[in-house]
């Protein structure tokens, strides 16, 4: 049953005007279809194996198929594993230049044009504050809530200690560690599913111009800010650094366009950014200043932006774009300094504070670089190992784990076991070291030690995961004994992937830094005992953070902006070679064996996701195989009852649709579904206007007024005399969509869809007449798998 | 005359700015006053003997000795080089009070009374009092050469002072220990007092006995670290006292309880798994609508694909 047997479809439907975005076909009755056994092909280096996966109940599917004859849509258990999805929409990242656009134009002044340049820059100021003041409220709460747990626990361990009954501080530490959780993982669970996780690849997939249902909504915010507050404070294996690229990207999303629309609020300012191109660049240096903010990384941020949403791009964009990042930090700061008391020192700039490596002890030399190379490797087996794991355990909790309180419950279960095993880890450690003169413990828990001294274990437990990060980095050496790092690296490592994929919203930075830290600390300890006079040169916290370096870079695989955000975040720019090799290493290591986790998660919610290049063995495809034909199009001027037949047509939910000269049918526009939804609601037809000579005409103000929540065509009611009306498109579509021959190949159209952010691509042949049209998911659903190009199926949600 | 004054004035400003950055310990108000003209003269009269014809003189104490005497203005004063002699005396007065106080450490309580006469003596030096013959010793023993003995002697000692945190334990005036200290010392002895009645025979007696006052003692202790009022006596005294307390009698609590310790954990380890198979065993799996979108129309590019592969 391995990879054979899998059908692949191909049907066309003559008289059908179908076409466009998506074509499940229904009521078809002259269906042709063409159904082969791919497992012929597979001998012959086989082209459309649709991996193992989703290969499972093929019977089931064969007898849905059969039973509905004509009827393309089959059921079948895929579990997001190689399918597209059709929920998601892509972004339109080409601006519509029609009649509408250039009369506004010409209208607006040259001060109007300066107006807008300032209006960006004080758009991109605020998006930095208000970044910097939700990290800071973060950092504070968490910082509260954590220390009022750690105070209760501890209080009652120490009682406990001395009279017995240690059972019962563990009773109690599990529940408070459920209690936060399961609040956090309430909401999240139940209010806004799309605040889980740590957020980093639903803003990616944003930027790359997939439109994820509500990521960028105010409730999201909202769910986001309180889950990860709960998530971190409950103790679970997880960090809030990711959560805050995802909320830098929403306040960005919402303070660009001048309103909210879950308020019912609007400012009436910033009107002419309410599109998505401008939505997308506000969205880059959102995620530019969560960056920043988390990790204290100005330049971090932005490259992290380069780095993930890279297909548009320019310099005016990234300077203000690096504007956004510093105010970010600065207000970060700023209010930190403030909360500490100590207004105007700006020593904090992020949530994760590395601690500075400063003295001499910490400068490497050449002999050691070999040394981080090694590290990078392990670095790179361990990420990849975490990654298939995390797979794995993701594709269970797709299947069997999707109800919301089941969802809740894991959460739950999953914090009151972290607090478990860190319980018995510090019961039966034997590690006690001299309490420090300093008070770098936070929270040192005596235990069965003796008087002033601490248990070594708890300082790398009984901690928020942050501090944890910075003990094992700057401590000094014999802080831990190996044994005591080794256990506690086993068992986070274990913790963290079993957490990450959670329905909470929390991040994975910390945790892979934390596990990272320790068995980079572990290195540098044997290091020392091995070598003669090593303790000389190998200091653990330089190793610790290198091994930081190498297991984050093993599972995320960032590579240009995590080597900058983990020099600025140490402030050592000496370290940056380093780090670059470590993360490079990890980088090439875990590639040979999987992708990265961010990459593997937009793969399992089946995102249209596109990647840097086109598939690299597809030249041979031609936009002709690609493209979904036959193509809805409407006449230059239409029949309203025909646009509101197709537009209700819940099977073929089509969103573009080129607009052809009657008879010849050459293509002369492209229209979107959102622009005849508004077309509509305003009754712009032919005969009243002509009727009601006074009316207003309809400006680009009314299309963005509605962005970005189009009302759906059934709340839009059209009587039947309307229905006869007739609608003239001309001054609202887009005169010049982009073409392609059908001879263009894949690589080719994937370059147009990746570089100009197109949502849709019209396929012409010599005559300019419309062939077909091909969209993000026709070119997502190819990929290189093991055994050549492979095909997708599709699904729908 | 005129540009020679202004190229002084440069020149002792330019000393100014090194003077203060070498001297830092010094009374600041002392250097602000040599702001005034009148002061600036006197630095530019310092700035002389730093330069390079002074040079060969400042190699040993032989050459020192061998050449004739200083011109009258440039010589240290009678009174000041008693001042000197007194310094040396209490120095090393309260060096040896440290030395002997090293271990088990007591350099609070032993020398708080040395380290204020070589404060007094010091600050008299370093002062700008004008003493009997209208001279101040302050200059010239402190800052009329690069390395500055005095100072750096004097310097070392209130490093050793404040890194012991003795102003703590020490009352104000430096006349005496503070009442904190003293009651700490008392409830000190009083454990140890206990320790000995019971340190012979079975350990677990003392354990027993000696619990009450070891646990004010170190309440006491830790009220004193919160309050800051801790000094190195009594850190160190008490570390002492810990260590007897745990590693020599062994009173630490002991882990008795692992069975329900594991229990409870093996417990809370076992949900997860009967979590997860009963989801698996119970809950319906997701189940997904294939869609298999139109395509142009195939039979060639079926053909196409087939002509390629093979």
């Amino acid at each position: 049953m391995a990879n054979i047997t899998k059908k692949v479809s191909w049907s066309s439907r003559g008289d059908e005007s179908g076409g466009g975005e998506r074509t499940p076909l229904l009521n078809g009755s002259e269906e042709v279809r063409y159904t082969r056994q791919v497992g012929l092909l597979s001998g012959e280096g086989g082209m459309f194996h649709i991996g193992r996966l989703s290969t499972v109940d093929l019977e089931e599917d064969m007898t849905s198929d059969e039973s509905s004859q004509g009827h393309h849509v089959s059921m079948s258990s895929i579990d997001g594993v190689k399918v597209c999805v059709c929920v998601f929409q892509s972004l339109d990242y080409d601006n519509s230049e029609n009649q509408l656009f250039l009369e506004e134009e010409r209208r607006m002044s040259f001060l109007g044009f300066k107006c807008l340049e300032i209006s960006r820059w004080v758009i991109c100021g605020l998006i930095g504050f208000l970044t910097g003041l939700i990290a800071c409220c973060i950092d504070i709460a968490v910082e509260n809530l954590a220390g009022v747990k750690y105070y209760v626990v501890k209080q009652n361990i120490e009682k406990f200690t001395e009279v017995g009954g240690l059972s019962i501080s563990l009773i109690l530490w599990a529940v408070l560690n459920s209690a936060f959780v399961m609040v956090g993982a309430v909401i999240v669970a139940f209010f806004e599913p799309g605040a889980a996780g740590s957020g980093i690849p639903q803003i990616k997939c944003y930027l790359n111009g997939v439109k994820i249902p509500r990521v960028v909504r105010l409730k999201t915010l909202v769910v986001k800010v309180c889950g990860v507050i709960c998530s971190v404070a409950g103790g679970l294996a997880v960090g809030k650094e990711g959560p805050m690229i995802h909320s830098g990207a929403v306040v960005a999303a919402g303070v660009s366009q001048g309103r909210s629309t879950s308020l019912k609020k609007d400012f009436k300012i910033f009107e002419y950014f309410r599109r998505d191109t401008e939505k997308r660049d506000f969205v880059s240096a959102g995620a530019a200043a969560g960056v920043s903010a988390a990790f204290g990384a100005p330049v971090g941020g932005v490259l992290f932006s380069l780095e993930e949403g890279a297909s548009f791009w320019n310099q005016m964009l990234t300077w203000r774009i690096f504007f956004a990042s510093m105010i970010s930090t600065f207000t970060l700061n700023f209010f930190l300094s403030i909360y500490n008391n100590k207004p105007g020192d700006l020593s904090s700039p992020g949530l994760i504070n590395f601690g500075r490596f400063e003295s001499d002890s910490v400068a490497y030399n050449l002999y050691e670089i070999p040394l981080f190379i090694v590290m990078g490797a392990a670095g790179g087996l361990l990420g990849a190992l975490f990654n298939i794991l995390n797979y794995w355990l993701t594709i269970f909790r797709i299947r069997y784990v999707h109800r919301p309180c089941l969802q809740v419950m894991e959460a739950m279960l999953v914090a009151a076991v972290t607090a478990t095993v860190s319980f018995a880890m510090i019961y039966f450690s034997n590690d006690c070291q001299p309490l420090g003169p300093d008070q770098s413990e936070d929270y040192p828990l005596q235990l069965f030690c003796a008087d002033g001294e601490y248990n070594s274990m708890a300082t790398a437990f009984f901690n928020t995961p942050e501090r944890s990060v910075r003990s094992l980095f700057h401590n000094p050496p014999g802080s831990y004994n190996p044994l005591t790092l080794s256990l506690f690296t086993l068992t986070y490592f274990f913790l963290a992937c079993w957490t990450y994929g959670l329905t909470v919203s929390a991040g994975v930075f910390i945790p892979s830094l934390l596990i990272g830290a320790a068995w980079g600390r572990l290195f540098g300890i044997l290091l020392a005992a091995i070598t003669p006079n090593g303790s000389v040169w190998a200091v653990p916290g330089k190793y610790a953070l290198m091994g930081a370096a190498a297991q984050l870079g093993g599972i995320v695989r960032m590579t240009l902006s995590l080597t900058v955000i983990m020099v600025e975040a140490t402030g050592n720019v000496t370290y940056g070679l380093p780090i670059m090799l470590v993360l490079l290493t990890a980088k090439i290591v875990g590639d040979y064996f999987v992708e990265g986790l961010y990459d593997i998660h937009i793969k399992l919610q089946s995102v249209p996701f596109l990647h840097l290049e086109a598939p690299a063995t597809s030249h041979w495809l031609t936009a002709r195989e690609v493209m979904g034909a036959p193509v809805t199009c409407f006449n230059r001027i239409e029949k309203v009852g025909t646009i509101v037949d197709v537009l209700s047509n819940t099977s073929t939910n089509h969103n573009g649709f080129p607009v052809i000269v009657p008879v010849l049918g050459k293509i002369c526009g492209l229209i979107l579904r959102s622009q005849l939804i508004v077309l509509l609601k305003h009754k712009v037809f032919v005969e009243l206007a002509r009727s009601r000579l006074t009316q207003r005409k309809l400006q680009l103000k009314d299309f963005r007024d509605a962005y970005p929540r189009f009302p759906p065509i059934q709340s839009i009611h059209v009587s039947q005399d309307e229905r006869e009306c007739m609608m003239d498109l001309t001054e609202f579509m887009n005169p010049t969509p982009y073409t392609v021959p059908q001879e263009t190949s894949l690589p080719r159209v994937f370059k147009l869809f990746r570089a100009l952010g197109l949502r849709h691509l019209v396929v012409v042949d010599s005559e300019n007449r419309v062939v077909g049209l091909v969209t993000r998911k026709d070119l997502a659903r190819y990929h290189l798998g093991k055994h050549g190009l492979e095909e997708m199926q599709l699904a729908q949600t | 005359m005129y540009i020679f004054q202004v190229t002084a004035l440069l020149i002792a400003l330019l000393y100014y700015g090194n003077a203060q950055t070498s001297t830092v310990a010094v009374n600041p108000t002392i250097l602000g006053s040599e702001l005034s003209a009148d002061g600036l003269k006197q630095l530019a009269a310092i700035v002389a003997p730093q330069s390079p014809v002074f040079h060969p003189s400042r190699g040993s104490y032989f050459s020192l000795n061998l050449l004739s005497a200083f011109p009258e203005d440039l010589e240290v004063s009678d009174y000041c080089v008693e001042l000197l002699a007194i310094f040396g005396q209490r120095y090393s007065t309260y060096v040896n009070c440290l030395v002997s106080a090293a271990r088990p450490v007591k350099v609070c309580q032993n020398c708080y009374g040395s380290y204020d006469n070589l404060m007094d003596i010091y600050t008299n030096i370093s002062s700008d009092q004008m003493g009997p013959g209208n001279v101040s010793c302050r200059d010239s023993l402190l800052r009329s050469d690069r390395l500055m003995l005095v100072f750096l002697l004097y310097n070392n000692m209130e490093d050793i002072w404040t890194g012991s945190e003795c102003n703590s334990c020490v009352s104000l005036g430096l006349h005496s220990l503070t009442n904190d200290t003293l009651y700490f010392m008392a409830t000190l002895n009083q454990s140890l007092r206990c320790f000995e009645k019971f340190q012979q025979g079975n350990h677990s007696a003392l354990c027993k006995e000696c619990k009450a006052t070891y646990r004010g003692l170190n309440e006491l202790y830790s009220r004193m670290e919160k309050n800051r009022t801790l000094c190195i006596d009594i850190e160190d005294s008490m570390n002492m006292t810990r260590r007897l307390w745990s590693k020599n009698f062994n009173c630490s609590f002991p882990r008795a309880e692992n069975v329900p310790v594991i229990a409870v954990s093996s417990f809370m380890l076992f949900l997860p798994i009967i979590f997860y198979l009963s989801s698996f065993l119970h809950s319906e799996q997701k189940k997904r609508k294939l869609i298999h979108p139109k395509r142009a129309k195939s039979n060639t590019s079926l053909v196409n694909i087939q002509d390629r592969l093979s």
